[in-house]
This record gives C-alpha cells, sequence and structure tokens, in this order.
C-alpha cells in the first residue's frame, strides 16, 4: 500500500515537473546571442564554413586536446590491463578460431580500401561539411576491425601505431604552441592563413589539426581493437 | 512524371522493407530470418535509393557508389552471420528438409556451393 502510494506520489511530481517544462516551452525563433555571435563571426574569423568544426578546433581547442587525452589515458589503461597474458592465451586464441570463408576474406579485401578513402575523405572534409577527426577516425578503426574480424591471423603492427599516434599528438601541441607564438594564444588557427571559406585549402590551421587528431583518434581506437582481438 | 516515379520507387522499397520486418517476426527459425531479412533488404535499399536519384539526379555518382556498398555488405555480413549461427549449431526449424553446409563439411568440399 504505502509502496504504491510512493510510486503514485513519484509520479505525479514527475508528471508536474516535465508538464510544466513542456507547457513553458515556446520555440526560439532567433538565436541565443551567444550562437549569434558564433554564427555570424566564424566564418570571418576563422574562414570556416562548417562553424561546428571551428568552435570544436578553435574556440574549444583546448577542450579538445583534453578529449584527446582522455582517449590516450583509456587505450593506456586498456594496453595495461590486457598486455600482460601475451604469449599462451594469444596461440590458444588463433587454435580457437578458423579462418573465415573465401567470400568474406574476398569482401574484406574489397571493403578496406573503400573504408580507409571514406575515412580519409571524412577526416581532411571536416573544415568543410559534415566530418572531422574524431569522426574520420573512428572509420579508420572500423576498417582495422574489419580486418581483424575477418582474418584472424591478421596482426596489426601495434608499435608502429602506437608511435603514429604519439607523433600526431605531439605534433598536436605543436601547432598549438605555434598558435601561441604566431596567433592570439594556445591552439589558435589563425597562424596561417584563412583563405576563402569553403575553399579546400582554408581556414587556417583547422584542417591540418583536423587531420592529426584523425591520425592520431584512428591510430588509438585500431590499437584498442587490436588488444581485445588478441 | 519524374517525381511519380521516383515516390512509387520508393514506395516499392518501403513495401521490401516492410516485409523484411515482417519476414524477421513470422521465420522460424535463424536461418530463415537472416535469409528474409538479407534479401528484402538489400532489394528495398536499392530501390529506395533509386527513388531518390529520381528526386536528386546530382546525386547520382553518390547514390551509386551507396547502393554498390549495400550490394558488398549486406549480403556478405549476412553471409558471414549465417555461417557463424551454423557452425554454432544453432538449431534449424523441424520442416528443413537439407544442410547443404554440413554435407559439403562432410564430404570434404571447401564450401560455397548452395
Amino acid at each position: 500500500m504505502i509502496y504504491r502510494v510512493g510510486v503514485l506520489v513519484t509520479i505525479t511530481l514527475i508528471a508536474l515537473i516535465f508538464g510544466r517544462l513542456a507547457g513553458s516551452y515556446t520555440e526560439r525563433s532567433a538565436l541565443r546571442p551567444l550562437a549569434e555571435h558564433y554564427v555570424s563571426q566564424a566564418p570571418f574569423e576563422l574562414g570556416v564554413s562548417n562553424i561546428v568544426t571551428g568552435i570544436l578546433i578553435a574556440y574549444r581547442g583546448f577542450d579538445t586536446l583534453g578529449e584527446v587525452a582522455v582517449l590516450f589515458m583509456v587505450a593506456a589503461t586498456i594496453g595495461l590491463l590486457l598486455g600482460n597474458d601475451d604469449g599462451g592465451a594469444r596461440e590458444a586464441g588463433m587454435n580457437r578460431r578458423r579462418p573465415a570463408g573465401e567470400i568474406v576474406m574476398t569482401g574484406s579485401q574489397v571493403l578496406l580500401p573503400v573504408i580507409l578513402t571514406f575515412g580519409a575523405y571524412v577526416i581532411v572534409n571536416g573544415h568543410l561539411s559534415a566530418g572531422g577527426g574524431f569522426q574520420g577516425g573512428a572509420i579508420v578503426a572500423s576498417g582495422a576491425m574489419l580486418l581483424l574480424l575477418a582474418d584472424p591471423a591478421a596482426q596489426l603492427n601495434a608499435a608502429a601505431l602506437s608511435m603514429i599516434e604519439s607523433v600526431a599528438g605531439l605534433l598536436y601541441v605543436a601547432i598549438g604552441i605555434l598558435g601561441l607564438i604566431m596567433a592570439g594564444g594556445f591552439l589558435d588557427p589563425r597562424f596561417l592563413p584563412p583563405g576563402e571559406a569553403g575553399a579546400f585549402i582554408s581556414a587556417g590551421a583547422i584542417p591540418l589539426v583536423s587531420a592529426l587528431l584523425g591520425i592520431k583518434v584512428g591510430a588509438e581506437l585500431s590499437v584498442i581493437i587490436n588488444r581485445f582481438s588478441r | 512524371m519524374i517525381k511519380m516515379i521516383g515516390s512509387l520507387s520508393i514506395l516499392s522499397g518501403a513495401v521490401f522493407l516492410f516485409s523484411a520486418g515482417l519476414g524477421l517476426v513470422r521465420m522460424p527459425d535463424a536461418f530463415t530470418r537472416i535469409q528474409a531479412g538479407t534479401k528484402a533488404t538489400t532489394l528495398g535499399n536499392i530501390l529506395i535509393v533509386i527513388g531518390l536519384a529520381f528526386y536528386h539526379p546530382e546525386w547520382t555518382p553518390k547514390l551509386t557508389l551507396v547502393i554498390l556498398f549495400v550490394l558488398m555488405t549486406n549480403p556478405i555480413s549476412s553471409h558471414a552471420l549465417s555461417r557463424a549461427a551454423h557452425r554454432i549449431r544453432t538449431p534449424m526449424a523441424p520442416a528443413t528438409v537439407t544442410d547443404a553446409l554440413a554435407d559439403d563439411e562432410t564430404t570434404g568440399g571447401s564450401g560455397g556451393a548452395a
């Protein structure tokens, strides 16, 4: 009885709260002042036609650096947790999984270049249309996952991938410091000419940062997937 | 007129996608469900994309790539799924008459027929 009363009271309270929220909702016909500033100023300040990428890499560049650091910590932790039992377990795992059939092998061989190309396209078009480093990196890593799933004997070169990832991270920070020296502040992409908004080579250093992000995220996720596939 | 053809194509694609969903509910075991899902969704997706090409003729190259991608991935992934289901001995419907993959493996073939 008391339980039911409690449930009823909770539901009524929730209904009241959300009813008030829904009742006072009016659709906004104009942008908020902050959004207004970004939408009107970003194409001129940065020369970027995709405002979201501009905000992500320029205005919130430090935040993006932090996100990449979080991903790096995840990869390092997974490597620490799963890296110990390298020898015997791996051999047993290889024996357990039979190789995939001919259709799957051929299909993955045909699809892998397509997926990697699409990932590269998404990475380098981040400042023009939807996409960017994180999304493109995830697509590249899905290609690595397809490779590992289709062919159990396939081995990614984890050492080289870690090296690529570290170099990309270092270059990212180096670009940030260049912005500090030659432009307005840390991770300011305006030390390269902004160019014409909408052109492929434009928006200062944003495409560079986007490409580095894509390389870093793709390598990192591939290393993680490689760890789990053993 | 052209938009009418596109709409009809999209509608027939939607009918095929619906039949795929119906097949998932109505079919008796995993293999027949995979079969219903794959065939009908492949054709349904292609018809919908073709309908889109009638609406936006300038998208045709990209839409062709989409069709090729669907044609590549959908059958192959279903093939891999059903092979895996067969390998872990997923039970078949009682009405199943023949199991070509099992026959093939016992006779030492390399698979692929039927």
